[in-house]
């Protein structure tokens, strides 16, 4: 009850606009041709109500193209919501953070965009300072054993998803229902699972959510520190005295360098090699024992390995290695013929160790004595937040969501057995809520005896809802919408999405040249200078276009393209702040990296001859003429 | 250890006051074995006994309480006369035979180490060196002479006597005429380096502390072509290296267009400026090796001083172009101590969030 009349009390926006300098108004935003009636493809509270246009065109919305830089598909949009939804919890009513809050969620042609709902005043964060020194102190002093539990619980949450059951609705219900059980019938439990599997979609973004702030607030801090005493420090430099040398993500790499290594050992290297698909390799190799040994050892990586995202995991399409074996099959011949070349693929583990305490050694020379505890302090507390902070995104966006978005397939094949559509993916082409009244229409008609009604009404919504989709894909959403906010002091803000003020700027600069310079700016990602042709990867289904010494260009890059990272010479991409896996990718493969450009995808064209310069954080195009191919 | 001269490897940073902080701590360094070329410090004493050998010292005084500071005219007229006494004073025999010694046994042992050069006429560096603490006095006094390439004992002692009568600038006459008579006296003591010559291809200076931020971690080197004079008197816009110390490693590069150089004179007696050549302008004048070098070394004359220093340095390329780097001044840098810099992006809300998380880190509040 305390919580309600502090939101009361709450102040004005911070953020006041600056008159005469905008975004565009939100409201004020035209739909593409070919997708008139996007709307509705999302929920009423996704979209600016005209009810509320006062309110919302005076804020400033930021499009989140770092988590989801896509168009949302309509049942994709539930992971929007959720991972919103969990962060605004967590800050909001679990640890009761006293400064910041949650966002504002809208969706513009399909495009996501934010906007930060106003921090408490003065009084009210002390009122809430109270509960969060509780609750974060509680956290932050028994970290290990929660996080501990924590990987349990999301472990118990993927096996969950995993092992649910669709029921196969059968003509007749096992006898023994009627003999021993008496329990819901099949129609029942065909909710109960639909329910049970959103409810699980839901609840793992708070599980996201638990330690993510927490532990980026306690990054944040040491950053901070770090920056007071070296004002010119740069934030991969904070990074590697912080992050974990054995880091989740490199696993499924790791695991793919053991399978060449594993191939070369069998003497199978050669039948790998030739293998593109999965079938290939099972007929290439399920004829003689060291084969077969080989696939075993495939089989125990896979799980939970390959369960890895082409993209973020964040949608549907982006599907997993575990589905589509292209590119660790690709990657694992790559190794094979590195190690041939006698490369011996090993990561230099203690070596990287080695240099990241002699870094921290060296920033600790050069401080005064009496700003030694503090330093210490600060950075064992950011070490003992990180392995969090770097390993969730496994376990979350790829291990579960891979689970998840193939658990929702299920019940797409079901619905697609009963006439409701041709293909197994138009599912997502339908909102959370529409399919639910697609498992009511099939509940019915099957406990009727009858024929379902979605065969009748979905098809055409659906065919409809793809010419929409890929009218929206043409567009090209602004970073901004509304009013140039006067300060941008919210801390997650400028962390997560490396928005500052002079990114703002950027993008207004860039809105009055059309952004069609020859030179783009971005933060220096990775050092090192590289020239090469550029090869745009707008989406993951794109990446076996890249060939050798290209420069990747992409609006965010994904963990799992970390085999990629061994074939380009550079990378640019258009999103990331701190903790960019473009950069963090880059730096291990020694490779120059510009990121955050803001307009990289929209400016360089694929075959165009760049330069990035990962010591400046520039990008230039050397010749103009694109060779879209 | 003689009364008049001082071998670099005779003093250390306690000399100031014998041989002035410039000579000090080119000893302290060579001690320390930082390449600094060798040379030996005219002692203070040797100016004071060569204006205590006659009434020089008394007319000197004079010249200055007679000066009016306000007339120009009346401090060009002083600067003159005492300028034309100084030159054209007898040194003392003791001190004229005491430097000419320790030139002829700097540049012979040099000649025969090298296996090269006129052993009686080694070029060298002539420099003032001064004892005032502050550097803005020093620099008003006019102690801030330096004679380049110098070869002979003659020159020598010419150029000694040009460092002493520096003191008598119409800047610095006017900058002493109001002082009382002590710490006049203290502000016209001076000592002069006599140092082998560092040939230069390239000359600058390094900052072991960043000029922009006070930033203990960073490097600047700022250099350009042929001796370093172009850079320190600001004659040329010199390319910008900046680095961290972390690594080292070169964090980002601004390379200028560098218009003159001093080199030595062609006929082996001074320096000349001159236009750089076009093709040389615009490309880097170091390599990344020797940043490298330059860095090393900067960072173990800071280890050394324990403080930020800030480092004039020359580099020459031998026949293989192995750079060579010799150090010529080094001072502390103490314009950042205890000045901490809030971070640009580190606003009002980042700072509360830090704070309740720091407290809840301690189980408080806040």
């Amino acid at each position: 009850m305390t919580t309600a009349d502090g939101e009361r009390s709450q102040t004005p926006p911070s953020a006041q606009p600056t008159p005469g300098r905008g975004f565009p108004d939100p409201y004020e935003i035209s739909t593409p041709e070919g997708a008139e009636g996007w709307e509705e493809m999302y929920a009423y509270h996704n979209r600016f109500l005209y009810a509320r246009r006062a309110e919302d065109s005076a804020k400033t919305w930021f499009r989140n193209s770092l988590h989801f830089p896509e168009v949302s598909y309509p049942f994709d949009q539930l992971i929007v919501d959720g991972a919103f939804t969990g962060t605004g919890v967590t800050n909001t009513r679990v640890f009761v953070l006293p400064p910041a809050k949650g966002l504002d969620v809208r969706v513009v042609n399909g495009y996501t965009y934010m906007s930060t709902i106003p921090s408490p005043d003065e009084e009210e964060q002390a009122r809430r300072a109270e509960e969060f020194a509780k609750r974060a102190g509680h956290y932050f002093r028994n970290w290990e054993t929660l996080y501990a539990e924590w990987q349990d619980r999301v472990t118990d949450a993927i096996r969950t998803v995993h092992d649910l059951e669709v029921p196969p609705l059968s003509e007749f219900e096992p006898i023994e229902r009627v003999l021993e059980e008496r329990g819901p019938s099949q129609g029942n439990q065909l909710l109960a699972a639909y329910h049970r599997l959103l409810e699980h979609g839901d609840r793992i973004w708070t599980l996201h959510s638990e330690f993510l702030n927490l532990g980026y607030a306690a990054y944040l801090r040491f950053l901070t520190l770090c920056k007071e005493h070296f004002p010119e420090i740069d934030d991969q430099t904070i990074s590697r005295m912080v992050s974990g040398i054995d880091v989740l993500l490199f696993r499924p790499d790791d695991e793919l360098r053991a399978l060449a290594r594993k191939a070369e050992e069998l003497g199978v290297g050669d039948a790998v090699r030739a293998a593109t698909t999965g079938e290939e390799l099972i007929t290439g190799l399920g004829g003689t024992g060291a084969g077969r040994r080989w696939l075993a050892a495939l089989e125990e990586s896979k799980d939970p390995w390959f369960h890895f995202s082409y993209g973020s995991g964040m949608y549907h399409s982006h599907r997993s290695w575990i589905d589509d074996l292209t590119l660790p099959i690709q990657a694992i011949g790559d190794y094979i013929d590195r190690l041939r070349e006698g490369d011996d693929l090993v990561r230099p583990l203690e070596k990287l160790q080695a240099e990241r305490d002699a870094l921290v050694d060296q920033y600790r020379s050069l401080l005064d004595e009496e700003d030694l505890p503090g330093f210490d302090e600060a950075l064992g507390l950011a070490r003992l937040v990180f392995p969090y902070v770097e390993n969730h995104n496994f376990y979350v966006e790829h291990w579960f969501l891979t689970n998840f978005w193939n658990k929702v397939r299920e019940f797409s094949a079901l619905l697609q057995k009963w006439g409701f559509w041709e293909d197994v993916e138009d599912i997502f082409f339908l909102r959370r809520a529409e399919v639910e009244e697609a498992v009511v229409d099939l509940q019915m008609a099957w406990g009727a005896g009858g024929d379902p009604q979605g065969g009748h009404h979905w098809p055409e919504v659906i065919r409809r809802r793809k010419e929409i989709y890929a009218a929206l894909s043409g567009w090209n959403p602004p970073p901004a919408l509304g009013p140039v906010p006067e300060e941008i002091s919210e801390p997650l803000t400028i962390m997560l999405w490396g928005i500052t003020p002079e990114t703002v700027e950027r993008w207004l600069a860039a809105q009055g040249d059309g952004a069609n310079g020859t030179t783009l700016s971005g933060f220096a990602g990775s050092p090192g200078v590289a020239e090469g042709r550029a090869r745009l990867v707008l989406r993951p289904s794109e990446l076996d276009a890249v060939q050798d010494g290209e420069i990747l260009v992409a609006p965010v890059t994904s963990p799992s393209w970390t085999p990629v990272f061994g074939r380009i010479r550079g990378a640019v991409s258009d999103i990331g702040g701190i903790m960019c896996h473009a950069a963090i990718v880059s730096r291990e493969y020694e490779l120059p990296a510009v990121v955050g450009t803001g307009f990289g995808t929209s400016t360089i064209k694929t075959g165009q001859l760049i330069r990035v310069d990962g010591d400046t954080g520039t990008v230039t195009i050397l010749d103009e003429a694109a060779d879209v191919s | 250890m003689g009364t008049y001269t001082r071998r670099f490897h005779e003093l250390g940073s306690a000399d100031r006051s014998l041989v002035g902080g410039k000579c000090a701590g080119l000893g302290e360094m060579f001690q320390a074995r930082l390449p600094v070329p060798d040379g030996f410090a005219i002692t203070v004493d040797a100016y004071e006994d060569f204006r205590d050998a006659s009434d020089l010292r008394e007319e000197l005084k004079r010249l200055v309480r007679g000066a009016d500071p306000a007339s120009p005219q009346s401090l060009q007229a002083a600067h003159e006369r005492a300028t034309a006494l100084i030159l054209g004073r007898e040194l003392p025999a003791a001190v004229e035979e005491e430097i000419r010694g320790a030139y002829l046994e700097l540049a012979r042992e040099t000649a025969q180490r090298r296996g090269a050069g006129d052993p009686d006429r080694g070029p060298v560096a002539v420099r003032s060196s001064s004892v005032d603490e502050d550097g803005d006095a020093a620099s008003f006094a006019g102690q801030q002479e330096t004679y380049l390439w110098v070869v002979g004992a003659d020159a020598v002692l010419a150029k000694v006597r040009e460092c002493w009568a520096s003191l008598y600038t119409p800047q610095a006459i006017a900058y002493r005429s109001g002082m009382s008579d002590t710490d006049a006296t203290e502000a016209s003591k001076i000592s002069v380096a006599v140092q082998l010559m560092a040939g230069a291809d390239v000359a600058g200076v390094t900052f072991t502390v960043s000029p922009r931020t006070g930033d203990r971690s960073v490097i600047a080197v700022n250099a350009s072509w042929g001796l370093g004079q172009a850079v320190v008197s600001g004659e040329v816009t010199p390319d910008e290296y900046w680095l961290t110390k972390a690594g080292p490693s070169v964090t980002s590069r601004r390379i200028a267009s560098k218009q003159h150089e001093y080199v030595p004179a062609p006929d082996g007696t001074g320096v000349i400026r001159r236009d750089v050549e076009e093709s040389r302008r615009d490309v880097p004048c170091l390599s990344e090796s020797e940043l490298m070098r330059l860095a090393e070394i900067a960072l173990r004359v800071e280890r050394h001083y324990g403080c930020p220093q800030d480092i004039e340095w020359a580099l020459e390329r031998d026949a293989d172009g192995v750079p060579r780097v010799m150090l010529l001044q080094s001072r502390a840098e103490t314009n950042w101590r205890k000045r901490k810099q809030k971070s640009r992006n580190t606003t009002k809300a980042t700072t509360d969030l830090l704070g309740f998380v720091a407290a809840a880190v301690k189980g408080e509040t806040r």
